[in-house]
């Protein structure tokens, strides 16, 4: 194999790094303020990349000895990884401006950050899984304490962090015992090992739930979520806006491949963990949101509610389910990337505000506004025909295929009280009397975002076909393994 | 492409006029939609010559919509010879609507939103007719719905039109019910919902029964009658009629696009597009007969005694939709379809020309006020001439070609049943034309009875903005019956090729030719006679249905209260419905739901919440604890299974 | 051989009790050396397992460079560690409690392994025989798993991108040389001749 044919599979990874590097580089060494030149140039590196990925058409590759693999799955979850984190720079240009923190690294830690994630996704060992995982993870905390000087981000960044610490060393306890227990950390190899053992090691069950332990911290799957609020209220907003949609649908992808591929054969056993982890996840989104006045912490519990959802799927285990999380995650990058940038339109008198009664009144005040967001909120509670509601449907619908008639009604249920806090904010808009107008116009581009999403929630029904297709091959690039 | 544009430059031109309203102005507007549908309407002629004259029928696959399982739906556009006349009908209608509707609602303030109203409607109306499956065939039908609620009720302020527009709403939805539940049938029985296929095995399936309820029933014909169940909905047949003539609470080019020559054409649309299934199903052809006979009767009957000058055109579209539909029901689709086309014709020409007379008279629609206005609006009054001419079937107007042979067709077809739809349609041709002249009569001679002198002096005719289309409409229901009679009803050469089935057995159309003289003429002497009797009552003595109505007080009010039909409904099912809502809210909602509800659920959602969020402290070392505590658990359950 | 064994159970024993002394130590620099201890006593154990490659690695990299580092921060940091221990006994008892559930769980799994003969063979990159272990680790660290090699290395980049970004601040007033702009100047701008008349001043 020539090294051009051993590299080529990591050659967007490769392109997104050096990108990043040649960003740092110019930023140093640019005289005048070079937040909004690398803002858009790293951008154009991320569309590139997307080409990149998407363009080839390869069916499954592994390189470097299976520890990277590129398959249908990979590209489909890579492209929403990119799409999201190119709205996060698009998205944060302007809020750090006005808030006076707009430092070049900014869109050059959201790359290395999207390297990281474009390596869990494509992690076929538990070495590249960790590495990667890290990778991501140290941009992250770095991100959520960008705002240096504001307490509540540095405070974010330190707790992301220790517990961020605390996860990986529960993940690599994980890994270790499963490389003790199967002489191998190869994903591939570990499912023939396990496959072929008469008796199932104990010890290799334990190391799973280490490593389920690790990737639930990642996902804020409940007990794990605990640093979600917390982080998300803290980071500055467009950061926790890069949080809710970006590296959840890596850290989503990474679990999905890791219980399919090392441990498909042994579904029965992880199912029954991943049950209650959905369940809780449901129930505390549901519930924990309903007291909540900062929009930021809402979001943050809106996110591990559907974390919840997304688990669902997953649980299922079937080609079905898999195809409806992810379809689920696409749905979900959507409706926050619209959401969060709403939320990052609301300014008043030079400074960004948070609460949600602020919102009353919207309705008078910027009548397209609140119909943008009224029609984000109803898809994040599951209103037919909005898009969520038909992520919701396919996940919940393999729930019910697969057997799992229990998970499926509570996450009905979850999700009935889960509507009442979106539908609080609805109400708040429409029939409260009218507070203070926000600063306007709101940026060009953080509008376009909104209407985009807007209009992608609201008309999904009308052609899912090319996004169930792109599900569909993705999971089914997941089940067809050796 | 070419059928693409057709169908989505009204879209385009909704969606322009509808947001960018603002920013155009009213004058732009008017500009982008009227320019659209032109477009689309010189493209449909194409369309026309290309598939029907030519006889090439063509689908144009747009994308995949829903593929979900065995339910896989494409939207794509099907366009053969049915589709075809459609196109042409509607898009030339809705041009020259929009076109009147620039002069006519010059006045309004939201003459933006009502162009967009109109542009949508337009669409769905397309999406309807070029649908290739069932599905798509529904979400047209929805659309032209919403597009006439939004239509009818566009003068919001109006309680009445808000009323009449929920009301429409309210019984198209009986039918959209019947008509979800045929689809629903048909999917399950042919596994598809594309018609190719269920055309195809539709004749497998004939005289196969299923079991419901202890009843042998036939397949096709419960599917076809559900369908024709949405049919009637939308087409205003007895007895989802109702809100035809409330529905003239909307603008008058509303009547005139949606009420006469497009939305309520329909159900006579869907009939003849299912004609393989319909064909296949006697039982349900036969229901199809009865009712349009009934219905041409009936609603012809009402129109006798209407005051308004709309309602009187409302009742006769009803009757002439009852034509149509017995035409149908008695194999006669081609004949129904003719019909059809010219009656899009002069009834929107009739339809605009009253509008006309109530732009003149400002607004005033009451026949009881008006008279004498042959003076001020001769134009007018010379279309409305032709309009009548052409409906009531007098010799080398476009209806008498149409309806000549619908007569004709339930003659030969013999029976019960083609003797009952001749008998009514006889019947209903001689109230037609009576209707038609007494409203004439009463609008343009006499003496003006308007109390408001103003009113009277102010009458003028309209601007040739308005003028134009109805010149347009009036050269169509001149010549399109003779124009293209030969080509949809003469003798061995149907354009309409493989888009219709007609079984051998059901040729009635075809031998109409050889109709006995005496039921050929028959029509236009009845039609003769009652423009007599109408000049008789209304010119030489106008004192006549005064004492008429006296005479028969009960006959006369049994009429102008439209057979007391809208009085039934509402003792049958509006009255028990409200109560049993009141019920329900007062002592089903109130006591038991919101008793268990304050005490129950919601407080303890409120309970729950506050505990959640309890938990989170902000300590770091709590949340790791919890963490701990998480994967403690976790590595527990696995013990205690034992590896599972 | 029972040599082998008693150098094992030493260095682990001592490492175990040197890692429960990092948190139980009250003054945090003692902390700090009982975390050297802990690693020396790791990298013995790696002298056992035959990988004195990363035995050393581990005294060099890690005792000489980031414990001592620790050792800088905790001194130059006025932390009152005493208030860092409130809540330490109250917590006590429950976290204990999980530790020690946690602890008996995991020794009954690592009790109940038997080790499969063929565990040994399977090991991902075993070491050859022929070579040292510095060897064998460079044959397979920039070949086999350069990929992860140079992952690792994006990960410093972050590290050090993040320890900039939240701590230089470009202060201002500060005096810089310019060697460039010394370099630069012409006798004619640095330096000025002037006539000054007695008693006269400038």
């Amino acid at each position: 194999m020539s090294w051009t044919s051993a590299f080529a599979p990591v050659l967007p990874e490769i392109w997104l790094a050096a990108a990043a590097m040649a960003l740092l580089l110019l930023g140093v060494f640019q005289k005048e303020d070079p937040f909004a030149r690398i803002s858009r140039l790293a951008v154009g590196a991320l569309a590139v990349t997307f080409v990149l990925v998407v363009g080839r058409d390869d069916g499954r590759v592994a390189a470097f000895d299976g520890l990277f693999v590129v398959d249908e799955f990979a590209r489909f979850m890579k492209g929403l990884v990119l799409i999201g984190s190119a709205l996060a720079i698009v998205l944060a240009e302007d809020w750090l401006v006005k808030e006076r923190a707009q430092r070049f690294e900014y869109p050059v830690l959201v790359l290395l950050a999207t390297v990281g994630m474009m390596a869990m996704i494509s992690a076929n060992d538990l070495v590249s899984l960790y590495v990667g995982l890290e990778l991501q993870s140290m941009a992250l905390y770095v991100l959520a304490a960008f705002q240096r000087d504001a307490v509540r981000s540095t405070e974010a960044g330190l707790k992301y962090f220790v517990l961020g610490a605390l996860a990986s060393g529960m993940l690599l306890y994980g890994a270790s015992l499963l490389y003790g227990f199967t002489g191998t950390t190869g994903f591939e190899p570990m499912a023939a090992r396990l496959r072929e053992a008469n008796q199932l090691p104990l010890g290799a069950l334990i190391g799973m739930a280490f490593l389920i332990a690790g990737l639930a911290f990642k996902v804020s799957a409940v007990p794990f979520h605990m640093w979600t609020p917390d982080v998300y209220e803290g980071a500055p907003t467009p950061v926790t806006a890069f949080f809710a949609f970006t590296p959840k649908i890596a850290a989503m992808a990474l679990f999905m491949r890791t219980m399919m591929t090392p441990f498909g054969d042994i579904g029965p056993a992880w199912q029954q963990i991943l049950v209650v982890l959905s369940i809780a996840s449901m129930g505390l989104g549901a519930y924990a949101a309903i007291g909540q006045d900062n929009i930021k912490r809402l979001m943050a519990y809106s996110s591990i509610g559907h974390v919840g959802y997304a688990l669902v799927g997953l649980t299922a285990g079937t080609g079905e389910g898999l195809r409806g999380v992810a379809i689920y995650l696409a749905i979900y990058l959507a409706m926050n990337a619209g959401a969060f940038a709403i939320i990052l339109g609301m300014r008043r008198r030079g400074q960004a505000v948070e609460e949600i009664p602020e919102l009353a009144g919207l309705a008078k005040t910027e009548p397209l506004t609140a119909a943008g967001l009224a029609v984000l909120l109803f898809s994040l509670a599951g209103v037919p025909p909005m898009a969520g509601f038909f992520g919701k449907f396919y996940v919940f619908m393999a729930a019910v295929n697969a057997g799992l008639f229990v998970l499926a009604v509570l996450g009905v249920l979850a999700s009935v009280v889960g509507a009442f806090y979106y539908l609080r904010i609805v109400k708040l808009m429409y029939f409260d009397p009218p507070a203070e107008p926000f600063e306007r116009p709101m940026p060009g581009a953080v509008g376009a975002v909104a209407a985009a999403s807007a209009l992608f929630t609201l008309l999904f029904f009308a052609w899912p076909a090319p996004l169930v297709a792109g599900a569909e091959a993705a999971a089914q690039a997941l089940l067809r393994l050796p | 492409m070419l059928y693409g544009l057709i169908v989505f430059l009204p879209l385009i031109a909704a969606i322009v006029a509808g947001f960018g309203g603002r920013a155009l102005g009213d004058r732009g507007a008017q500009v982008v939609t009227c320019g659209a549908l032109i477009v689309s309407a010189l493209l449909s002629g194409v369309a026309f010559y290309q598939v029907a004259w030519k006889g090439q029928p063509v689908t144009v696959e747009l994308l995949t919509w829903i593929d979900s399982g065995a339910f896989d739906v494409m939207w794509s556009l099907r366009i053969d010879q049915l589709t075809a006349v459609m196109l042409v009908v509607v898009t030339w209608v809705s041009a020259v609507v929009h076109v009147y509707s620039v002069g006519y609602m010059a006045h309004d303030p939201h003459i933006p939103r009502f162009m967009a109203y109109l542009s949508l409607f337009t669409f769905a109306m397309l999406m309807l007719v070029t649908s290739d499956n069932f599905v798509q065939l529904y979400f047209g039908w929805e659309g032209v719905g919403l597009a006439s609620y939004l239509l009818i009720g566009f003068w919001y302020h109006k309680p009445s039109a808000n009323a009449a527009a929920i009301k429409a709403f309210v019984v198209n939805r009986i039918g959209d019910f019947g008509f979800g539940l045929g689809i629903c049938g048909v999917f399950l029985v042919f596994g598809t919902v594309e018609f190719d296929p269920v055309f195809q095995t539709a004749p497998g399936f004939a005289g196969k029964t299923f079991e419901f309820l202890g009843m042998k029933l036939d397949m096709l014909t419960v599917i076809c009658l559900l369908l024709f169940m949405g049919a009637m909905g939308k087409s205003a047949q007895v007895p989802l009629h109702t809100w035809l003539p409330d529905a003239m609470e909307g603008p008058t080019p509303v009547s005139a696009l949606i009420h006469a020559a497009t939305m309520v054409t329909a159900g006579v649309f869907l009939v003849a597009r299912c004609s393989p299934l319909f064909e296949y199903a006697p039982d349900a052809l036969a229901v199809v007969a009865c009712i349009g006979a009934f219905t041409a009767f009936f609603a012809a009957t009402v129109g006798l005694c209407q005051n308004d000058i709309k309602r009187v055109i409302a009742y006769s579209t009803c009757s002439q939709l009852g034509y149509m539909f017995f035409a149908a029901g008695l194999s006669a689709y081609a004949a129904a379809i003719f019909h059809l086309f010219t009656h899009a014709f002069f009834k929107a020409l009739l339809f605009l020309g009253s509008g006309s007379v109530i732009h003149g008279m400002s607004g005033e629609q009451d026949m009881r006020r008006m008279g004498g206005l042959l003076a001020p609006l001769k134009i007018t009054y010379v279309l409305m001439w032709i309009g009548s001419l052409a409906l009531a079937g007098v010799p080398l107007f476009a209806g008498y070609y149409s309806k000549d042979a619908i007569v004709e067709t339930a003659f030969m077809a013999g029976g019960k049943l083609g003797s009952f739809a001749f008998v009514m349609g006889v019947a209903a041709a001689f109230m037609t034309a009576f209707y038609s002249w007494r409203l004439l009569f009463m609008t343009f001679h006499g003496q003006n009875r308007h109390p408001d002198r103003h009113v009277i002096e102010h009458a003028h005719e309209s601007p040739a903005v308005m003028l134009v289309p109805l010149y347009v409409l009036a050269a169509g229901s001149i010549f399109a019956g003779a124009l293209f009679a030969q080509a949809f009803i003469g003798e061995g050469s149907p354009i309409f090729g493989a888009s219709i089935l007609v079984l051998p057995g059901h040729d009635a159309l075809a031998q109409a030719h050889h109709a006995p003289l005496w039921v050929k003429l028959a029509p236009v002497a009845v039609g003769l006679a009652g423009i007599a009797l109408a000049w008789w009552m209304y010119v030489r003595r106008p004192d006549l249905p005064g004492k008429l109505a006296a005479m028969h007080g009960d006959a006369h009010r049994f009429l102008l209260n439209k057979w007391y039909f809208d009085e039934l409904y509402d003792a049958l099912f509006v009255r028990p419905a409200k109560w049993l809502g009141h019920a329900l809210w007062k002592r089903g909602d109130g006591k038991v739901i919101d008793g268990l509800g304050p005490d129950g659920i919601a407080a303890l959602t409120l309970d729950i919440a506050k505990r959640a969020t309890r938990l989170q402290t902000g300590y770091v070392y709590h949340y790791a604890f919890a963490m701990l505590i998480g994967v403690a658990l976790l590595v527990s359950w696995y013990l205690y299974r034992g590896g599972m | 051989m029972i040599l082998a064994a008693l150098a094992f159970y030493l260095f682990a024993a001592i490492a175990v009790a040197a890692g429960a002394m990092v948190i139980g130590a009250r003054n945090p620099v003692h902390s700090v050396l009982y975390l050297i201890l802990a690693f020396f006593n790791a990298a013995g154990l790696f002298v056992l397992l035959g990988a004195e490659f990363i035995a050393m690695i581990l005294v060099i990299v890690y005792v000489g460079a980031v414990a001592v580092l620790f050792l800088f921060v905790v001194m130059m940091l006025d932390i009152n560690f005493a208030e860092f221990r409130q809540g330490f006994h109250q917590y006590l008892p429950v976290g204990g409690l999980i530790g020690l559930i946690l602890l008996v769980e995991l020794l009954l799994v690592v009790a109940g392994w038997n080790l499969d003969p063929d565990m040994l063979s399977l090991a991902a990159a075993p070491t050859p025989a022929e070579i040292t272990n510095t060897h064998a680790i460079g044959q397979v660290l920039y070949t086999r798993y350069i990929y992860l090699f140079q992952a690792a290395g994006l990960i410093l980049l972050v590290a050090m991108i993040g320890a900039i970004v939240l701590t230089l601040r470009a202060r201002t007033g500060v005096r810089r040389q310019s060697i460039a702009a010394q370099l630069a100047r012409t006798r004619a701008e640095a330096v000025e001749l002037r006539k000054v008349a007695p008693r006269q001043g400038i």
